[in-house]
């Protein structure tokens, strides 16, 4: 049995976190496993809290924005979108699964797409770990101090 | 009575040491000042008592100590922690010793798969030697060090300076900004092309004329890492390999503390609209700051 | 009862090692072994590479002589890349590697070996330091640091950093020289020959007659390997590399061919491998009776196997050190009066770079195109003869890389050296700190 997986979701003010508000209020379901961070805009969140959220122990981080050419403040979103690209070529570099990440468009009457991308996310972490217990790291790397 | 010095290298290339001794002159004075107890490379003190099997080495009390190489092996995590225990106050000294340096770019791999790709063409791997560890460290990941000065190697003055704080009684103050600050280069605040040049010619602008002249390098296209970088390595005058029109690689390690050149770089480049793809070795952007986990195997190495 | 003694650390040498010292139940010495304890794997994290950024991450295999690295590197990418540098690019890249020569030269005479000449191999270990020397002799110590910043300064203005420096690329060098920083760095290469020829009489009278002793610990009798050039002339850029039996016969062949001639092997108790001389067809054997594929590198190998030396002064050195010595020489102590010859020999090749007016030629880089190849570099660095040897995929990054470093052909030598020290100056069990510290002197010969 896996245990269970931690998913840090930045979800922007005006799109995401109202349809997580939206799930909440019509008693949608969801994976425990998801906690949402509030931000102003997806386009504020920098590579470098994806990368700190994995190096604490997450299993998985969401950035869940405005559809493009709806950012309220016009164009973060495209930034968003710039930054997913380097997020999940160096993800690999700095010694992740590039899965470890993903990109999500939400409006704020979307909630069941929400909910869907947050079973699908914790899905695909279950698998990755499966994966990885059924075949770890060579077990002789060397000493730890 | 003098205040007593020691001087040990680990996991290092000596180039801290020769920086030290590159002071000239000014070196014999500041010897002076002090009574050597331990320096393997210019005097004669062993580890007494010990020879590296069981047990802990010992060092001489000192006042001052002074460290440089990261650590990789178990040898050094006992004679790095005798020292520290031998030592006052303790100054990590050079990127390796600080960040992991060069040789932390061996961190991509186990030290064992290391260990024996070097030795396949050439018989077995040797097995009465030390340990290794399963990555190479950076000094403070291990003991705490009073003050880490970085660079590859530090400036002699930025180590005498150091060392004649410590025996002043105080901890210098360090530089606090990046390499751009004393960087002479012409900057337009625009990329001049979409990719990243690998340098493969020289840059752009006459060589004859002032540095001033010449185009930041970051802005002609070559990945020159500044911005990313503690600054500091040609004093106040300009950064030392911009000086011979070199781009810039980082060697002071971060300027931010615990900043990740890797994702700084490439997500500076984005906002450029710089090509992403053109960078034809992301890791090696990280190749003075290894330790700390920063470099670790990739999924599909593991 | 068998009993083991270890030198741990070696010390005033300029890396990691420790020697093991075995001796039998009667306290006759049974074996000796230098151990090198510290493996950093640089052949195996430079593949992936872009291979133009190499000469920037291999000078940090040593701080000492960051400049050799950084050029054989350059000289290896060069024939992967297929660019052949213009000649002032050549030149440059000469001058630097000479000048390199002469402070590490200085550092390793002065700083490292002449206390236990100057002050004695028996002086108290307090003392028996580049400090106590200072203390005995202030204006020598004085001059001898100056000499050596003056040299590094040197470097700096070439080359952005006298440590680990930046200026040799692939294809050639990163910027001309210009006519007033010539006119200053020849000032400053008169200097330093004033002062190679002053170290060199210093050292005749206070420190040579010990080195030439006949029945010194640490001898041993080995073929040798150095660079010359199409005359036979000492070379310590990139040359012919010719390899002397013990009996003084030689072969000469291309750097590209080392592996038709030297082999590689690993012992288990040192993380550093020993190299032989495998074309002899006699196999290798530490034997200290008769040892077999055994050469040595490093000063005394380079004077060993030239025929002449280019400039007029090392020449005259060279002939008295040979009416006196023969040819080969094989006493190791005298790696400290070749070494000396050496450093005159690169202070007058430095001025003489210096005054070629080629060398201010404005073209000194050939742009290059990365692609797939193969490239050997070698060099002579003060430990020996250097070699770096690299592969390139189509993107012209590393796929394959291997390095023979200086210390690494010593490594055989240095053992049967340690050995026979040990032999000779271990009676009945009895050693102290002096006997140990005899001991370190024959290798420290070495400049490991």
């Amino acid at each position: 049995m896996s245990r269970e997986m931690r998913i840090i979701a930045f979800c922007c003010n005006w799109c995401s976190y109202s349809a997580a508000d939206l799930a909440g209020i019509s008693r949608m379901h969801y994976p425990a496993s998801v906690r949402i961070i509030r931000v102003m805009c997806s386009g504020m969140v920098h590579p470098e809290m994806v990368v700190h959220a994995l190096d604490r122990g997450a299993d998985g981080v969401m950035i869940i924005g405005c559809h493009l050419g709806e950012c309220h403040y016009i164009r973060g979103n495209e930034i968003a979108l710039a930054r997913a690209e380097v997020i999940e070529e160096t993800l690999e570099d700095l010694g992740y699964e590039p899965e470890r990440f993903q990109l999500v468009w939400v409006s704020s009457a979307e909630s069941e797409r929400l909910v869907e991308a947050f079973r699908q996310m914790n899905d695909r972490l279950v698998r990755l770990s499966e994966a990885a217990e059924l075949h770890p790291a060579a077990a002789d790397t060397g000493a730890t101090p | 009575m003098k205040p007593t010095f020691s001087c040990e290298w680990l996991h290092s290339c000596a180039g801290c040491e020769m920086s030290l001794i590159d002071l000239g002159e000014a070196l014999l004075p500041l010897l002076e000042r002090m009574e050597i107890v331990h320096f393997p490379l210019l005097m004669d003190n062993k580890y007494t008592h010990w020879a590296g099997e069981g047990g802990e080495p010992e060092l001489p009390a000192a006042d001052l100590g002074l460290v440089s190489g990261g650590v990789a092996n178990e040898e050094q995590v006992a004679v790095l922690r005798a020292l520290r225990r031998s030592c006052q106050t303790l100054i990590a000294l050079g990127t390796c010793a600080t960040h992991g340096g060069i040789p932390a770019l061996a961190n991509e791999q186990p030290q064992t798969v290391i260990r024996a790709a070097v030795f396949a063409d050439c018989g077995p791997v040797p097995l009465q030697t030390p340990s290794c560890l399963e990555r190479v460290y950076a000094v403070d990941e291990l003991v705490q060090p009073d003050l880490c000065l970085p660079g590859c190697p530090p400036r002699p003055e930025a180590i005498e300076a150091a060392i004649i704080a410590v025996l002043d009684g105080e901890l210098p103050a360090m530089f606090g900004k990046s390499v751009c600050e004393t960087c002479p280069t012409r900057r337009e605040g625009r990329a001049a092309t979409r990719i990243a040049r690998r340098f493969l010619e020289n840059a752009d602008g006459e060589p004859n004329e002032e540095l001033a002249q010449m185009r930041c390098l970051l802005e002609q296209g070559f990945l020159c890492m500044g911005p990313m970088t503690a600054g500091g390595c040609g004093g106040s005058g300009a950064p030392l390999c911009v000086r011979v029109r070199m781009p810039c690689r980082g060697c002071y390690g971060p300027v931010r503390p615990g900043g990740n050149p890797l994702l700084d770089m490439m997500n500076g480049l984005a906002g450029q609209g710089v090509d992403r793809r053109s960078v034809v070795d992301r890791r090696s952007l990280l190749r003075f700051c290894g330790a700390h986990v920063l470099i670790r195997p990739t999924p599909r190495s593991r | 009862m068998a009993q083991v003694v270890t030198i741990n650390a070696v010390t005033r040498i300029e890396g990691h090692a420790r020697i093991r010292i075995r001796l039998d139940d009667s306290g006759t010495v049974d074996d000796a072994r230098v151990e090198i304890t510290a493996l950093r794997g640089f052949e195996q994290f430079v593949v992936g590479r872009p291979a133009e950024e190499i000469p920037r991450i291999v000078s940090r295999i040593c701080g000492i002589c960051p400049w050799m690295h950084h050029l054989a590197a350059a000289r290896a990418i060069d024939g992967c890349f297929g660019v052949e540098p213009p000649r002032a690019g050549r030149l440059l890249r000469e001058l630097c590697l000479v000048l390199a020569h002469i402070p590490d030269k200085i550092l390793h005479f002065f700083f490292l070996a002449a206390p236990d000449f100057v002050l004695g191999a028996d002086c108290d270990y307090r003392v028996r330091n580049v400090i106590g020397l200072a203390r005995q002799e202030p204006e020598l110590a004085a001059r001898v640091a100056r000499m050596r910043r003056l040299g590094q300064d040197m470097l700096a203005r070439l080359g952005g950093k006298a440590v680990h420096p930046v200026a040799g690329v692939v294809g050639g060098f990163s910027r001309p020289l210009g006519r007033d920083e010539r006119r200053e760095l020849l000032v400053d290469a008169a200097r330093l020959l004033d002062f190679g020829l002053f170290a060199l009489d210093f050292a005749r009278e206070r420190v040579l007659d010990q080195c030439a002793a006949a029945d010194q610990p640490g001898q041993v009798t080995t073929g040798f390997l150095g660079t010359v050039d199409e005359q036979g002339c000492l070379r310590l850029a990139s040359g012919r590399l010719r390899l002397m039996r013990p009996d003084g016969t030689v072969r000469e062949f291309a750097a590209e061919d080392y592996g038709h001639h030297l082999r590689e092997l690993s012992e288990p108790w040192s993380l550093a491998k020993t190299v032989y001389a495998e074309s002899w067809g006699e196999g290798f054997s530490l034997d200290p009776i008769a040892p077999r594929g055994v050469y040595r590198v490093n000063t005394l190998a380079r004077l060993n196997v030239c025929d002449c030396i280019g400039t007029p002064r090392a020449q005259a050195e060279l002939q008295e050190f040979r009416a006196r010595f023969g040819r080969p020489a094989q006493a190791t102590l005298l790696h400290h009066w070749a070494r000396l010859i050496e450093l005159v020999y690169a202070s007058e090749r430095v001025a003489e770079l210096l005054a070629d007016d080629r060398i201010l030629d404005r073209d000194v880089r050939t742009p290059a195109v990365p692609r797939a190849g193969r490239g050997v570099g070698h060099v002579e660095a003060p430990r020996g003869t250097l070699i770096h040897d690299y592969e390139t995929d189509g993107r012209g990054c590393i796929t394959r890389a291997n390095l023979i470093v200086g210390t690494t052909h010593n490594v055989a030598a240095m053992n049967l050296s340690v050995r026979d020290a040990a032999s000779r100056l271990i009676c009945h069990g009895a050693c102290d700190e002096t006997i140990l510290n005899r001991i370190e002197m024959a290798l420290r010969a070495y400049d490991p």
